[in-house]
């Protein structure tokens, strides 16, 4: 008795929790939640000749724009990137679609 | 004993009348109707007072620091704008949807309309009790559940300057890193 309840248990959760993990998934995906998306900070338009640098809103768009600056370059070396990166070297950059017929050699 | 019996007789009497009124079904409870001009004086009265003296012990740290600006910034861009609205906006869904409608934070203070305003302090006393309290029966939810104080206080530094914030100015302060 105790095993065949077990067992119907163990069933309806099989149905039970991939259903639910998908729908949940569905409504994550749910457009709406993605309107509004995280935006980096655009630090071109500040002009540091009329900032206050007294004042804490001043020094606090300072701050972020320089964490902001930092964390690029972290990603980008572009020291690095001028020697390993060859234009010159590269292989002209075709459209796919140009090479389709060519399957002479597989 | 006649006193008694004509108190008795105004309990049951206002009894009834709530009973019929709550029964009656004749309260319109939807969001596009407002209340009464007499309604809503009740209920912001009631409000003020309640936010006044539930504040009035709760001591104000510094608010002019710059790190504040930026963790307020960030969470108010995200929980709040919805609602609250950002510079350059002057309406949203909530905004225009809610009842009580939303103050509109990107104002000063003194221009709300029917709004009681203190002092600096005061101000940001019942900010932050309001921002981690919430307010019963608005949209506003207590966000307390959810954020320490130190997150609530930012959150507090930020309206506080969010008057005087152009839209660029707001955009970096807001932006995630
Ligand atoms: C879903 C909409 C909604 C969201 C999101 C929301 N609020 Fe509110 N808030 C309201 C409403 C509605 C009121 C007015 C309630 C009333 O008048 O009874 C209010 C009132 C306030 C007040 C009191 C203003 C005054 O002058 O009386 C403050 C401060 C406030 N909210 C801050 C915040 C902050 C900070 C956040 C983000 C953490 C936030 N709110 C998120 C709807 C919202």
């Amino acid at each position: 008795m105790k095993t065949a309840l077990l067992k119907k248990a163990s069933k309806v959760a099989l149905v039970l929790i991939p259903t639910i993990t998908l729908s949940m998934a569905a409504t994550a995906h749910d457009p709406s939640m993605h309107v509004k998306k995280a935006e980096k900070a655009d630090c071109s338009k500040m002009d540091h000749s009329k900032m206050d640098m007294t004042d804490p809103v001043a020094i606090a768009m300072m701050k972020k724009c320089m964490k902001q600056a930092e964390k690029s370059n972290d990603k980008m070396d572009h020291s690095k990137m001028s020697k390993e990166m060859d234009h010159s070297k590269m292989k002209k950059m075709t459209d796919k679609n140009e090479k389709k017929d060519d399957h002479d050699e597989h | 004993m006649k006193m008694l019996k004509l108190l008795l007789l105004f309990v049951i009497l206002g009894l009834g009348v709530v009973t019929t009124v709550m029964y009656s079904g004749i309260v319109d409870v939807a969001a596009d109707e407002p209340h009464s001009d007499f309604v809503y004086w009740i209920l912001e009265e009631t409000r003020e007072n309640s936010i006044k003296k539930a504040a009035e012990n709760i001591e104000v740290p510094d608010l002019d620091v710059p790190d504040l600006l930026l963790t307020g910034g960030s969470d108010y861009e995200f929980m709040c704008s919805s609602c609250h609205l950002a510079p350059g906006q002057t309406e949203s869904d909530m905004s225009l949807g809610l009842y009580p409608a939303p103050p509109n934070l990107t104002i000063a203070a003194e221009s709300h309309k029917g709004h009681e305003h203190g002092d600096g302090a005061q101000n940001d006393r019942k900010n932050f009790w309001v921002i981690k309290h919430g307010i019963k029966a608005s949209g506003m939810p207590a966000w307390g559940k959810t954020h320490d104080d130190q997150r609530i206080w930012a959150m507090v530094a930020f309206i506080k300057r969010l008057p005087t914030l152009t839209p660029e100015q707001y955009q970096v302060l807001t932006a995630v890193d």
